[in-house]
């Protein structure tokens, strides 16, 4: 019994301490948005390789708050929440589902590869994002 | 007739039970992003089938691969899981619900930096060591508050359900290893 105490502590001790690195790591090392108003360009480049732009001037934090504020401007999306967080699914009425179309929405930033996902990427200042579909390899 | 050197009706009716319960638990919590019971399950199975668990995390991926497409997530899945199941193994002979609930807490907090090794191997093929661990890092840091949700998800429900599902195993005949 005694020794089991002392597993229990360690493991408490232990995940209590990675909960703190982790926290530490996010705070000092995550992506953080620039606050205020900002002019970002979004561009959505669809399977026949037809591109629309939108220009938004946007407080969002956010690129999923910004493609929120796009829909006024004939602009949509639709998707689900995952444990990687939202996996955009349609695009202006276009559905690139990986498993059921064979292709998927992938994000661009700046013309490069995009890091994060559409709610975890910063929006900053004249930045252009790319909605492009692509098909599977 | 002696079979004893192979699987008998019963096994794979069990693997075949386990990888069922497995994956309606997953598709049933899957609108709850990063809580799942696959975490659980796996543990609990380990526990209670022992070598069993061999066949099932390889069917278990396989299905998953299937169902949803093998791309980078599945390579993921073919070392988290096992990984699970070893921890779970070497830990076998605990049966506090608070140290489960630890365990595999700190599994699903540890998730995303287990995700990020393909990541670390693409940037280390493309760009060389350092740019390898950049873009493993970039990958683990995103996800960290997915990664808390995880942890969560995992200690909430293996302190709740370990318990129950000992009693439900140890009414159908069955001990911990």
């Amino acid at each position: 019994m005694k020794n089991n105490t002392k597993k229990i502590v360690i493991g408490a001790v232990v995940l209590v301490a990675l909960i703190a690195v982790f926290a530490l790591a996010w705070t000092k090392f995550g992506a953080k948005p620039t606050k205020g108003a900002k002019n970002i360009t979004l561009v959505v480049e669809n399977s026949k390789g037809e591109i629309a732009n939108y220009e938004l001037d946007t407080d969002a934090e956010y690129l999923r708050q910004a493609m929120d504020e796009l829909g006024d401007k004939g602009f949509s999306y639709e998707g689900t929440d995952s444990e990687y967080g939202l996996m955009i699914e349609k695009i202006n009425g276009e559905q690139a589902i990986y498993a059921t179309d064979g292709a998927y929405w992938s994000l661009y930033v700046n013309d490069e590869y995009g890091q994060y996902g559409a709610d975890s990427q910063p929006v900053n200042d004249g930045d252009k994002y790319t909605w492009k579909y692509e098909l599977a390899q | 007739m002696n079979n004893n050197n192979y699987f008998s009706i019963q096994d794979i009716a069990q693997i075949g039970l386990m990888v069922a319960v497995i994956e309606v638990s997953k598709a049933a919590l899957a609108f709850l992003p990063n809580i799942e019971l696959t975490s659980f399950w796996l543990i609990m199975f380990t526990l209670y089938f022992g070598w069993k668990i061999i066949v099932v995390v390889p069917v278990f991926i396989l299905l998953e691969g299937s169902i949803y497409g093998m791309n980078l997530w599945w390579i993921m899945y073919l070392y988290i899981w096992p990984l699970l199941v070893l921890i779970a193994w070497l830990f076998r002979k605990n049966t506090s619900a608070f140290l489960w609930a630890i365990i595999s807490g700190i599994f699903g907090l540890c998730f995303g930096a287990l995700c990020s090794i393909p990541y670390i191997v693409i940037g280390f093929s493309t760009g060389g060591f350092v740019s390898g661990l950049r873009a493993g890092f970039v990958w683990w840091i995103a996800g960290i508050p997915w990664d808390f949700i995880h942890c969560g998800g995992n200690f909430i429900l293996m302190l709740v359900l370990y318990k129950p599902i000992s009693l439900a195993m140890s009414k159908m005949g069955l001990k911990q290893l």
